[in-house]
């Protein structure tokens, strides 16, 4: 392995089976320094996944499971009095972790599901007054189950908007799982798993992948893609600016992660449903899941070139 | 679309409604079981597309279509000719219908009835037929819009609208080619239909021959004359003449064909008209004493007629110039008169013996013709179609007993005591007179205005002509059969529905006059637009003007509008000024052609990699195009389109020649 990303999903793979597309997918969106929505079921392997990545580029973990009477503070960290000091001193919450799984995120309030990402947003969380940056990098996975839909909040689509991508892992295929079934339980294997990157390579690896070219012509084509989701009748509403950007810093996370230095359309095709899929709403059922249907219709129809 | 579809369910109706309205003009002259084959096969297509009857398999088509191929044998006799190939058509046609499985055979079905529009063409070019033909033009362009399977198709009249409004557009382009585009003669001769069914002048006549014709109200010919027509009377339009008698029959000479042509002099004033006539099946026209024509491949024989190389089997026009106070042949050789004095060798006595009586009262050809006149002017002669019939001696019975017959009888008696006096003289078959159409200034003549007449031959003088049924019947001559006919109300008795019967009626008589005047206005431009017309009509546009030339303007004039046409579709102005692109579209057109088509969202990559497994041979070569491709447009190197170039040429050399 000469890439240090590809030794990574390499490595990844070996424990998440058969879902190499989606590990690649999460690989990019944390390489384009946005955050992840994972929806699926329970016990698919989003938490082994979240687990893993962070072995694997040597990130701190955490974990929160989300809850209808989870506070805010619960994330963020809270003042305690310290007696010997006769001080307040801040302990700091899960969210003070360079991975954070937020499990079920729809299932807290919308207040502190909102807690939880201004903090994905600003970088930064401000407590009693203080602010205090968060980690860097910084990346958030965070789980809903769209199966169980009772006593939950669902994320409006100002929030949805925040997370870079949102992918679903899925069953795997027949070959994978009998693979898991013969093979030794997944969460003994992560701790074997080497950290292969750190911090600093992480971070250097990351200011790199804005360099990618993308060229006038790329451009045209995000910007057609754009368009029409503004332009055509199926769509309830158009996709914003800010989704037309991370639309491209995907792509160009994708190329990075191709071992390209430009940009090509297919990079955009590729992170195009998990960028743009829960960003979009058809207009005959705007209150619906998602855009599934518009996203192969946008693969399909928009010239490519 | 993909002609592996199915037909869909509106394409199939609007195929059945176009069958029928193509095998509709045809049904005259089809068979009748072909209306079974159609039910049936209708049917059977039908029962299929509601699945409850299969396909026909291989050896059920095969029978079908031997008895198909049996059918026409047994009910035309052959399996070429016009009429058989056309019922052949017809039937393809229709057992198509069994085996429309998907567009592209209903694509094929469609072009089959188009052609099968054209070929009623044979049977019928007057102006009905030729309106009639847009309908089922019409329906089929509406089936070729119904195989679309859109929404629209589903809309019957905007489909039929849609269908009407390109017809329309293609108006202009049709107007043009029928007005420039060269008319090519045959390129083979096209055997054609109906020549027994042809109604006219036979090239032998009894009496009751000429009665046949007198009951058909069918055209003969149109004459449009260039000054004002002369009087009715005068017009005697000769076909051919008859000079051998066998005792009932008389017949023509063979020899008139091989006899050198006729000695005359111009003299009088001249006629010049315009005819056209029907087909006839004939080879001789119809035209005014003595006629001169422009018209190639005919002849003067030497009875004054004129003769075409071939028999006329459609419409044909010709421009004559008659000279009707011609002096003819004042010298005739002795075998032309030896014929003209011709009889049968025995037979009718009495007639004989009064022609011997005559020759002696009277010296002079003229003064025994004279008394021959005053004769049937002043004996009880009758004028009728319906004669009693007559004997073994019918020149006897007609002149002496019977007394009443029409002109055939009255000419035909008059030769036989001309000759029998000793004067030559040979009957005249023709058309006498004609209807005057005001509204269109020409003059129609019908089949029963056929008609026979006299001429004589005297030394110094010639032929003159006479007509004996003039002394009997004048009104024959002057107004016409219906008025000759009077009384005896036998004028187109066996067609009641004829619209010549009910000339009294004013209205009814305009109404008729002016459809006729239309069809003749469409056999004159439109039919008769062909030839000679067509380069006068260019030349009084152009002025003067050659074949070639014509031809020439008419290449160039397509090739403009082809170029026009071609820069409107293709609009390089629009090409993008992007020499990369470019190359890549041009990449694009040569893999199409290979089958591989790219979808507008498909990027250049992915297009690669699918045209790759198409054709795994080329793959280095594509793969090395599209690298190169995706390094000048995305990957920030300058764009070096000659290097595109190369390595297109390059994937172009790998493939397989292919033609277009």
């Amino acid at each position: 392995m000469s890439n240090p990303l590809d030794a990574c999903l390499h490595a990844v793979n070996q424990v998440l089976l058969g879902k190499e597309a989606q590990v690649r997918l999460a690989m990019t969106c944390l390489l384009a320094r946005g955050h992840l929505l994972i929806e699926d079921l329970p016990g698919m392997g989003k938490t082994t996944l979240g687990h893993a990545l962070a072995r694997v580029l040597g990130l701190s973990f955490q974990r929160i499971q989300f809850t209808s009477d989870l506070l805010p503070g619960d994330i963020l960290g809270t003042s305690v009095f310290d007696k010997e000091s006769g001080q307040f001193v801040f302990h700091p919450g899960p969210i003070f972790a360079e991975l954070v799984l937020a499990d079920e995120i729809n299932r807290a309030t919308p207040k502190s599901q909102s807690a939880l990402l201004e903090a994905m947003e600003e970088g930064q969380v401000t407590i009693e007054g203080a602010t205090r940056p968060l980690p860097k990098p910084f990346f958030v996975i965070a789980t809903q189950n769209p199966a169980s839909q009772g006593g939950t909040f669902a994320l409006p689509e100002s929030q949805l908007d925040r997370f870079l991508m949102r992918l679903s892992l899925g069953y795997p295929a027949k070959a994978a799982e009998k693979a898991l079934l013969l093979g030794e339980a997944r969460r003994e294997l992560l701790p074997r798993l080497e950290p292969i990157l750190d911090h600093e390579r992480l971070a250097a690896l990351q200011a790199q992948v804005p360099q990618v070219r993308a060229s006038d012509a790329l451009v045209e084509y995000v910007l057609r893609l754009v368009e029409a989701t503004r332009s055509q009748p199926q769509f309830a509403w158009g996709l914003s600016p800010r989704a037309s950007l991370a639309l491209l810093a995907a792509a160009r996370a994708w190329a990075f992660l191709a071992g390209r230095d430009y940009v090509i359309p297919e990079d955009v095709q590729a992170v195009l449903p998990a960028v743009v899929g829960h960003r979009l709403r058809e207009r005959a059922d705007p209150a619906g899941h998602g855009g599934g249907a518009l996203v192969q219709w946008l693969l399909r129809e928009v010239p490519a070139l | 679309m993909s002609a592996a579809q199915p037909v869909p369910r509106i394409g199939l109706t609007w195929l059945l409604v176009a069958q029928v309205l193509v095998i509709l003009p045809h049904l005259p002259h089809l068979p009748l079981w072909i209306v079974g084959l159609w039910l049936g096969c209708a049917a059977w297509r039908l029962q299929i597309f509601l699945m409850r009857a299969e396909f026909p398999s291989a050896w059920v088509k095969l029978g079908l279509m031997l008895a198909v191929l049996g059918g026409v044998f047994l009910s035309r006799g052959s399996l070429v000719g016009m009429e058989a190939a056309t019922v052949l058509l017809v039937a393809a046609f229709i057992i198509k219908l069994v085996e429309l499985r998907t567009k592209r055979d209903a694509l094929v079905l469609i072009l089959l009835g188009f052609f099968t529009v054209v070929t009623g063409y044979l049977f019928d070019d007057g102006i009905l037929a030729a309106l009639y033909s847009l309908l089922p033009v019409t329906v089929l362009l509406a089936a070729l819009i119904g195989l679309q399977q859109s929404t629209f198709a589903a809309r019957p009249w905007a489909t039929l609208r849609l269908a009407a409004s390109l017809l329309l557009q293609a108006l202009p382009l049709m107007v043009l080619l029928f007005v420039f585009f060269p008319r090519m003669g045959p390129l083979w001769a096209l055997p054609l239909p109906g020549d027994k069914s042809i109604t006219g002048l036979a090239d032998s006549m009894a009496p009751a021959d000429i009665a046949e014709l007198s009951r058909s109200p069918e055209l003969a010919f149109r004459v449009s004359f260039d000054g004002t027509p002369p009087p009715r009377s005068q017009l005697y339009w000769r076909a051919l003449t008859l000079d051998r008698f066998d005792g009932r029959r008389w017949s023509q000479a063979e020899i008139v064909a091989f006899a050198p042509p006729p000695r005359w002099q111009a003299r009088g004033r001249s006629l010049d008209y315009e005819v056209i006539m029907q087909p006839s099946a004939q080879r001789w026209l119809f035209a005014l004493d003595v006629a001169t024509t422009d018209l190639p491949d005919t002849r003067l024989l030497g009875d004054f007629r004129l003769q075409r190389a071939r028999p006329v089997q459609r419409p044909l026009r010709y421009r004559v110039t008659s000279w009707p106070e011609a002096l003819r042949e004042p010298q005739a050789s002795p075998l032309l008169l030896r014929r003209a004095l011709q009889l049968p060798a025995q037979g009718d006595p009495r007639s004989r013996a009064w022609a011997a009586e005559l020759r002696a009262q009277y010296g002079q050809p003229d003064e025994l013709v004279r008394a021959l006149l005053k004769h049937f002017r002043e004996q009880p002669f009758r004028y009728t179609l319906r004669p009693p019939t007559l004997g073994a001696d019918s020149i006897d019975g007609f002149l002496f007993d019977t007394r009443s017959g029409f002109c055939a009888h009255y000419a035909g008696a008059m030769v036989f005591v001309l000759r029998a006096a000793g004067v030559p003289a040979r009957v005249v078959a023709g058309y006498q007179g004609g209807e005057w159409n005001a509204g269109g200034g020409y003059l129609q003549v019908r089949q029963f205005d056929a008609h026979a007449w006299v001429e004589y031959w005297q030394p110094e003088r010639g032929w003159t002509s006479v007509d004996p049924t003039f002394q009997v019947a004048p009104e024959r001559i002057e107004l016409g059969l219906e008025e000759a006919l009077g009384e005896e109300r036998s004028f187109l008795e066996d067609s009641p529905l004829s619209l010549l019967r009910y000339r009294q009626i004013d209205w009814l008589n305009r109404l008729r006059l002016s459809w006729d005047e239309l069809n003749y206005d469409w056999q004159r431009w439109v039919l008769g637009y062909q030839g000679e017309r067509q380069l006068e009509v260019l030349e009084g546009w152009f002025g003067r003007i050659h074949g070639r030339d014509l031809a020439l303007a008419l290449v160039g004039g397509g090739a403009l509008l082809l170029g026009a046409l071609a820069l409107w579709l293709f609009k390089p102005w629009r090409r993008t000024r992007d020499g990369c692109l470019r190359q890549f579209q041009r990449f694009e057109r040569l893999l199409a052609r290979h089958g591989v088509h790219r979808a507008p969202g498909e990027g250049a990559r992915s297009f690669a990699e699918r045209a790759c497994e198409v054709l795994p041979d080329q793959a280095d070569a594509i793969r090395a195009f599209v690298a190169a491709y995706e390094v000048q447009r995305y990957g920030g190197q300058p764009a070096a389109p000659g290097e595109l170039r190369r390595r297109l040429r390059r994937v172009r050399r790998s493939l397989p020649w292919l033609l277009g």
